[in-house]
């Protein structure tokens, strides 16, 4: 063993990606590609009565004009979430039906992408419009069930039983808000389309799950698995919104099929504004009701979100509620309601997030009523076990984040009240919350090829969204083999591979390197060796060209016996220049538990990550719809608004807990997801320490600060 | 996208020639406006008339005392001019206020003073809008204007000028040198842009085939008390919400001279002449004199479902600009 598990390694992709030579999805370079522009509603709610194609078809270079009149052949697939899954149930083209602003209701395939977008510029659509419902607060809310059909109400003790006056010596009650985001990935949705014979497909796309995505595209196009290939071996961002094809993938890869040509298709970042997802917003209404001592007697959490008309996916913000505090009563309650607006998926920490944002801030407003220090009443309110499923937490090290984190911020030395800290002409406030993130692992495959040169080479299906993925696959093999990182040849992303499963729900490390550790061990059986030095030297010996082994691994009975989940703790220092409402975030410190840390810079750098999305949650992000034609009214990545560098303070992040080995062999848990939640509660809750200003509306931007 | 002609012109003579004799045709220099605008189909020019390798790249000290900046001098070396930051230092920071470096490096005065509104539903001509399409209509007004104006805007226009440079030269009393078929005229900066009115098609007055060659900027004794404050949703790379740029002359505590102009409110850079005078003579130490001009300033704000926090934000931009102005200037 040389140890590497747990250390700082660089990025294995780095000098790739940053030299070019990382090839994404539409870069591919295919002799005789064409290229296809969507053309995309301009109305949020009626028909199309009329297409005029013909000036656009007759335009030069224009190859093809799909529309509803002529669609792509689509099969139907089975659509279902965990096996082959659209974002969106409706087929593309289906019909003359508009059902949101930024639909797509064609697709122009021309020589050159120039000569495509001009031609889907000149077409003409008359619409029969009917009055399009973009307004949340007068939509018609209904009870939602979860993506998998399951009732998400919850009720317990005396809620249960009917008396809902549920109180205590305090009690806290108020509405959370917060606005539609949308994912802007730095890579573009884009993907080339490249037939063989009418039987069989090679797609070239950014997908967080290859193998997902294999089924589900060979189902629409109606021909078996194995005669569609995915290739995905680098993705620019994706945070919940490539993990299954979108409607212009769908048309991409069936109009390839019809005009015979290798064909791509890339999103126009206005067009990903409309049609390629976005985290609904929510209203949420939180009643806490506690005793003197600070213990919860009840929690009361009422979610609403919005869908469109075409899919149904409910923002899930009360499943983390009956994960981190203990209370003998509780109900949770979401509702759904449809608006005229693009589909709405996950989204880093889908329903966490701006459940947390409530919670969070609900906790600390309970804090101030009962007059507790906000650490202190979370360190009351720890449970041992799962609320719901009452199976204790394993490796739960959360007091731990609370405590440590306080310590490195200087919580200590926090003035209670609110306007007392102040330097120059700025107030300072601080401000903390707690992170969560349930630990989610799944079945996941490896192959190793131990080579003559020296080299191990891992292959599998899974991919690396940008967190670090070839790496951490790297240092496992590197460790269990014991052979130096550099030696270890990772392939990534294609669909021949190995099944990797998926990179969502922060499950690819936990789900991955377990299957890795397994087949480099396999390996060295076969090779009857003890280590990789003696393997190449059995190697060479035999005159064989390689040893292989394949391995799975997949949870067992585990998840019967514990409740798994990830913690954390947040603590931020902002500054507010009331005059003028200007707020900052000057300090940032957090402390997060997740089992055995694999790469500590990668591991850092996803919490950071997740952080600096979850300023830009708190302080700007929103995406406004038009309230009488329903497009979004941002355009691009300027004008919707992300945090720059100047807005971030340096983050600092460490990690405590000992490896969760009741998890998996590796007793690493996932850390894509849990750095962005509950940022916005410590930010608000830092502004109220600050100002005495309670933002319960996201995002803080200047006006709500006047 | 319609296909366009590319030349280059191989002087000013030249360029003003070619579109004068082609009202289709537009100037190019560095594009990072017009590019934009070109790809989104919002421009549809005849031919491009590239003026960014002709001469005006000087920065020139004028027989007065102030400053000739040629039109093609990029943002990026005008911001960094040792003259501008010595002697109008709130020009300079005005321009590094705006846009990223790399575009700065690329964007040039005259660019600057061209630049369109980034008014959402301008730009994109999936909407209608009065500025690309005249008696289209102006969703905007009824739609989300949060960004919108809140001063001189007209039925058929709520968009806002989104320049930071423009701000800073309307407070130093610039005037653009431009030249036509006609030879060369001046037109002071306040009054270069426009108001929408019926006409929101035309942000400037500038006739058709006219050229910028240059911004003058006069002497300014006081312009070392230059505050400009810049109050947006993120801490760089985003548009004033609010903007203000103020100098103060002190005699004592009495103010004698003052500029204050606005931006991020209107259709053009806006000079706030009515509180200037009235803080002439009014003493620099009481800030109840600031709160008084900035509500002259403000006294005829008109606003939008959603943009009437800027009214207040003016004000309090202003309050403090000028208050530190009043304490010889510096970075807010």
């Amino acid at each position: 063993m040389n140890q590497v598990i747990g250390k700082s390694v660089n990025r294995k992709d780095g000098r790739a990606k940053v030299t070019g030579q990382a090839t994404y999805g539409a870069e591919h370079q295919i002799p005789n590609l064409v290229h296809g522009y969507l053309v995309t509603a301009t109305i949020a709610n009626g028909s199309i009565r009329n297409i005029d194609t013909q000036q656009a078809a007759a335009t030069p270079g224009v190859i093809a004009v799909f529309t509803h009149k002529n669609p792509p052949k689509i099969f139907k697939p089975t659509n279902n979430w965990m096996t082959s899954k659209i974002y969106e149930a409706r087929l593309p083209l289906s019909d003359n039906k508009i059902h949101y602003a930024g639909q797509i209701v064609g697709l122009v395939v021309a020589d050159t992408f120039e000569r495509a977008r001009d031609a889907a510029h000149q077409i003409k659509i008359e619409y029969e419009t009917h009055s399009p419902q973009i307004n949340a607060q007068k939509a018609n809310y209904q009870q939602a069930t979860s993506i998998f059909g399951e009732d998400m109400e919850y009720l317990a003790g005396e809620f249960e039983t009917g008396d809902i006056s549920v109180s205590g010596a305090a009690t806290v009650e108020a509405i959370y808000t917060t606005e539609t985001e949308i994912h802007s990935p730095m890579e573009p949705h884009a993907l080339v389309a490249h037939w063989d014979n009418n039987d069989s497909v090679t797609i070239y796309e950014p997908t967080q799950w290859v193998k997902g995505s294999q089924r589900t595209y060979a189902e629409l196009c109606g021909v078996p698995q194995e005669q569609v290939r995915i290739v995905s071996p680098y993705i620019g961002g994706a945070f919940g919104c490539k993990a299954f094809p979108w409607s212009h993938g769908v048309l991409c890869v069936a109009a390839a099929r019809e005009i015979k040509r290798p064909l791509k298709v890339v999103v126009s970042r206005r067009q990903m504004t409309a049609n390629t997802g976005h985290r609904s917003q929510t209203e949420q209404t939180i009643r806490l009701a506690a005793n003197k001592d600070g213990k919860l007697r009840a929690i009361k959490h009422i979610a609403k979100s919005c869908t469109s008309p075409v899919e149904v996916f409910p923002e899930p913000c009360t499943g983390i509620t009956p994960v981190i505090y203990a209370t003998p009563n509780m109900h949770l309650k979401q509702e759904i309601a449809v608006l005229n607006v693009g589909t709405p998926t996950f989204m880093r920490a889908p329903g966490e997030n701006p459940g947390m944002f409530a919670l969070e801030s609900a906790m600390d407003e309970l804090a101030w009523e009962l007059n507790i220090d906000p650490v202190e009443l979370r360190l009351r309110n720890e449970t041992k076990e799962h609320q719901r499923t009452k199976l204790p937490f394993s490796a739960k090290h959360f007091a731990e984040c609370l405590k440590i984190g306080a310590e490195k911020f200087g919580w200590s030395d926090r003035q209670m009240q609110p306007r007392s800290q102040q330097q120059g002409e700025l107030l300072v406030g601080w401000g903390m919350a707690a992170a969560a993130f349930p630990a989610l692992r799944n079945r996941a495959e490896a192959k190793i090829r131990l080579l003559p040169d020296g080299i191990a080479h891992v292959l599998t299906s899974a991919n690396d969204v940008g967190t670090g993925a070839y790496t951490v696959i790297a240092m496992t093999a590197a460790e269990t083999l014991g052979l130096p990182v550099e030696n270890i040849r990772v392939e990534l992303g294609d669909s021949i591979m190995p099944n990797g499963g998926m990179a969502g729900g922060s499950q690819m490390t936990a789900t991955l390197t377990p299957a890795v550790l397994t087949a480099c061990q396999k390996v060295l059986e076969t090779a009857k060796a003890q280590n990789a030095k003696e393997a190449f030297a059995n190697l060479r010996e035999s005159g064989l060209t390689a040893y292989e082994a394949t391995a799975s691994s997949a949870p067992g009975e585990e998840g019967k016996k514990f409740a798994f989940n990830s913690w954390g703790a947040h603590f931020c220092e902002v500054t507010v220049d009331e005059e003028i409402a200007r707020l900052r975030v000057t300090r940032w410190v957090s402390v997060i538990n997740i089992g055995r840390v694999l790469n500590s810079k990668t591991a850092a750098s996803q919490i950071r990550g997740g952080v600096i999305m979850g300023i830009g949650q708190a302080l700007m992000e929103e995406c406004h719809f038009d309230p009488n034609i329903g497009y979004p009214v941002v355009y691009d990545l300027a004008t919707y608004h992300f945090p720059a560098h100047a807005d971030i303070p340096r983050i600092e992040v460490s990690f405590v807990g000992e490896p969760d080995l009741n998890f998996n062999p590796m007793g690493a848990r996932g850390c894509g997801e849990i750095g962005i939640t509950g940022v916005a509660a410590a930010v608000t809750n830092a502004v109220y320490h600050a100002t005495g200003k309670r933002i319960r509306s996201l995002p803080i931007t200047p006006d709500k600060l006047l | 996208m319609k296909n366009f002609a590319y030349v280059r012109a191989n002087s000013v003579e030249d360029a003003i020639s070619r579109t004068t004799n082609d009202r289709q045709a537009m100037f190019i220099a560095g594009g990072t406006n017009l590019v934009d605008r070109l790809k989104v189909f919002l421009d549809e020019p005849s031919q491009l008339v590239d003026v960014s390798r002709l001469e005006m790249k000087q920065i020139e000290r004028t027989n007065e005392g102030g400053l000739k900046i040629g039109a093609l001098v990029t943002n990026t070396d005008l911001a960094n001019h040792i003259e501008v930051r010595r002697n109008y230092p709130l020009l300079s920071r005005a321009i590094l206020a705006g846009a990223s470096q790399q575009i700065r490096n690329m964007a040039t005065v005259g660019g600057n003073l061209m630049q369109r509104t980034r008014c959402p539903y301008y730009y994109d001509t999936a909407f209608p809008c009065n500025k690309r399409q005249l008696n289209t209509g102006c969703p905007a007004a009824t739609g989300i204007n949060r960004i919108h104006a809140i001063l001189g805007a007209s039925e058929s226009c709520v968009a806002v000028n989104p320049s930071d440079m423009s701000v800073a030269m309307a407070a130093l009393d610039a005037t653009v040198e431009v030249q036509g078929m006609q030879g060369k005229r001046e037109i002071p900066l306040i009054d270069f842009h426009r108001l929408p009115g019926n006409t929101p098609d035309r942000d400037t007055n500038l006739e058709p085939g006219e050229l910028i060659t240059a911004v003058i900027l006069p002497p300014l004794s006081f312009a070392k008390s230059g505050v400009y404050l810049k109050l947006r949703d993120r801490a760089s790379y985003a548009f004033a919400l609010v903007s203000v740029a103020t100098a103060l002359e002190v005699a004592g505590e009495q103010i004698k001279n003052a500029r204050v102009a606005l931006g991020g409110v209107a259709h053009k850079p806006w000079r706030a002449m009515e509180a200037e005078e009235f803080l002439i003579g009014k003493a620099a130490n009481n800030k109840s004199n600031f709160e008084q001009a900035a509500e002259i300033a403000l006294k005829d704000a008109k606003t939008l479902a959603h943009n009437g926090f800027k009214v207040e934000l003016s004000k309090r931009a202003i309050r403090r600009a000028l208050t530190v102005s009043a304490q010889g200037g510096g970075i807010v």
